[in-house]
């Protein structure tokens, strides 16, 4: 067996959350070299879209990002953002949404606008892009981050992209002493997954708090490691052991979806 | 059969790089058009700079180095925007200067955050003629939370932005429940690169559209750079390929290599090498500055520019005719 890297295990787990007939919005970065590892094992029919325009991409090469040339190849239809996000999106017809940022919740509200206080930002980040619209309406979100301390917390410093539990507004306000589920706002879908370097986290179905689901023991690491690179209290009684990535996926990772070694 | 003569009245819409940017005045609204490294106007920025407008307020959907590059040399007055980014390439440390640590209140400079399916919406409305748009995007985030608008002074007292930011609404048609409307955006000038234009102004884009069809109906103006202008004729040859009519084509600006250093579909790749370097000088004030005089400032237009990029950097990224990107290029330094 060869050896693996965390994060070639990252993009290994993430891709089999993805089924065969999902039609699945990709952000740049991981999420295309998950969704291509995926098209390139168990599921041969996923349709691969991009905020940018790109439906049903068959890329021979990995795109750089959303917009890349790379992208266009191989599609049989390009949308623009408003045929793509305001109405595809829109009406509820993506299956899966996909995407990464620099802060998770337990609830899996994401945050890729700023840390520290909105109006004087410790570090300002590029923001939303389509993140936001994408986790609001996709049938289901599946979210990809590197499994640190600060990047699992509590609460988000800054609530990007809408997850299960929410603040509901009233007269224009945020009402910041109540929480909701974001049905309560007219909102479908909900996160399903968070793959992050050290396991897979899902959301308990009544309180929708992330408990760890499964963790990678062939990489060494432990419930212990997890909860100590967790920004919350994390209940790992559930957690199993994942099924190791294959030589099959590793092949395709390596040679197939990111050769370059861009993102991985 | 009557025909008119193509030429006869129409006053020619070709410009020059300098005369197209001249008109803009400080304050103008600008989309450019393209999407974060891809497409980007990147000559008519660089130009921009050279001629030093000020206070500009950008609305690209979305934003990205054109964006990062004016607000480093303090020209940006407002952005309203969805994200402010280079992709894989980098971090816009022109922008979070501009933003965080204070930057804000420093500088001055006031940002607007938005989603990629709400900036479009928003420029659709603009493009419709109508001032607001439903969505279902943008509940429960800190996205429309008050708190943070940032414009929120401005709101009601300047004609250039919607006195509101967000409005919620109950469907008083299906009652599908709350939505929430969004304005419109009316900018002053659209500016968009392409691979090639008719010389009436006939547009013809390989690959995404981005949001340039909606910037060039939303906009007052629209100037388009392009790789090369043609005949009408040739392009009418198959209409079907077209993106935008002429019609709404105010200024045609021919600057090869006008989207250097981010990709055109079909025409060369994003110039991995000279992105890098470029985005590494904006990570302190200083070295931007310099990289500002020496690829900008200090050179008198675009053929300068191009001379100096030379002829082999730029046969280097010349994207192949079937896959309309540089399959040898090398990414990663």
């Amino acid at each position: 067996m060869s050896k693996y890297t965390l994060r070639e295990a990252m993009a290994i787990h993430a891709s089999r959350q993805i089924r065969n007939e999902d039609k699945v919005i990709v952000g740049t970065g991981m999420p295309l070299v998950a969704a291509i590892i995926a098209k390139n094992c168990h599921a041969k029919d996923a349709v691969m879209l991009m905020e940018a325009g790109p439906f049903d991409s068959n890329p021979l090469a990995l795109p750089s990002c959303v917009a890349d040339p790379r992208g266009f190849v191989g599609a049989p239809w390009v949308a623009d953002p408003v045929q793509m996000m305001g109405m595809i999106l829109q009406q509820g017809r993506i299956d899966l949404g996909f995407l990464g940022g620099a802060q998770v919740d337990k609830y899996g509200n994401l945050n890729s606008t700023c840390l520290g206080t909105y109006k004087n930002a410790n570090v300002r980040l590029p923001g939303s892009g389509g993140a936001s619209d994408i986790g609001a309406m996709a049938k289901r979100n599946l979210i990809i981050i590197a499994h640190e301390a600060r990047r699992l917390v509590e609460k988000v410093d800054y609530l990007t992209t809408p997850g299960w539990m929410l603040h509901p507004y009233e007269n224009g306000k945020r009402v910041k002493d109540r929480l909701v589920h974001r049905k309560e706002l007219g909102l479908w879908g909900g996160p399903e997954a968070v793959v992050t370097t050290m396991g897979i986290m899902k959301f308990e179905e009544e309180t929708k708090v992330m408990y760890v689901s499964e963790y990678y023991a062939d990489l060494g690491v432990t419930l212990e490691m997890i909860k100590e690179n967790t920004g919350f209290a994390i209940d790992t009684s559930k957690a199993d052991q994942v099924i190791p990535p294959t030589e099959d996926e590793l092949y395709i990772l390596r040679n197939v979806a990111d050769p370059e070694n861009i993102f991985i | 059969m009557v025909s008119e003569s193509k030429n006869s009245t129409k006053k020619t819409k070709i410009k020059t790089l300098q005369e197209a940017i001249s008109q803009i005045p400080d304050g103008a609204t600008i989309l450019f058009g393209g999407w974060t490294v891809t497409r980007k106007p990147m000559a008519a920025v660089f130009e921009i700079i050279r001629q030093g407008k000020k206070d500009l307020h950008l609305v690209s959907n979305p934003g990205g180095p054109e964006s990062d590059l004016l607000i480093g040399a303090g020209l940006v007055g407002i952005s309203e925007t969805n994200f402010i980014g280079h992709e894989v390439l980098g971090i816009p440390y022109c922008f979070r200067r501009a933003f965080e640590k204070g930057g804000l209140e420093k500088t001055g400079y006031l940002h607007d955050d938005w989603t990629v399916q709400t900036g479009a919406l928003r420029i659709l409305a603009g493009a419709m003629g109508i001032p607001f748009i439903p969505t279902k995007s943008l509940k429960g985030t800190e996205i429309i939370d008050p708190e943070h608008d940032l414009l929120a002074d401005l709101r009601g007292k300047s004609k250039k932005l919607p006195n509101k930011k967000v409005e919620f609404i109950q469907d008083p048609f299906w009652d599908e429940g709350e939505l929430l409307l969004i304005p419109a955006i009316k900018p002053d000038y659209c500016i968009i690169h392409v691979p090639m234009v008719g010389e009436e102004g006939t547009v013809r884009i390989h690959g995404g559209l981005f949001m340039d069809f909606y910037g060039a109906l939303a906009a007052k103006k629209t100037i388009v750079t392009t790789e090369q202008i043609t005949s009408e004729d040739y392009l009418k040859k198959q209409p079907d390929l077209n993106s935008i009519p002429a019609e709404f084509i105010s200024d045609i600006v021919e600057v090869p290599y006008g989207g250097h250093p981010t990709a055109v579909q079909g025409m060369y790749d994003l110039d991995f090498e000279f992105f890098n370097r470029m985005v590494d000088s904006t990570k302190k004030e200083d070295t931007y500055v310099q990289w500002l005089q020496e690829w900008i400032k200090d050179l008198p237009d675009h053929d300068a520019y191009l001379e100096k990029l030379g002829v082999k950097k730029i046969f280097s990224l010349r994207a192949d005719p079937g896959l309309g990107y540089n399959p040898r290029l090398k990414r990663k330094s």
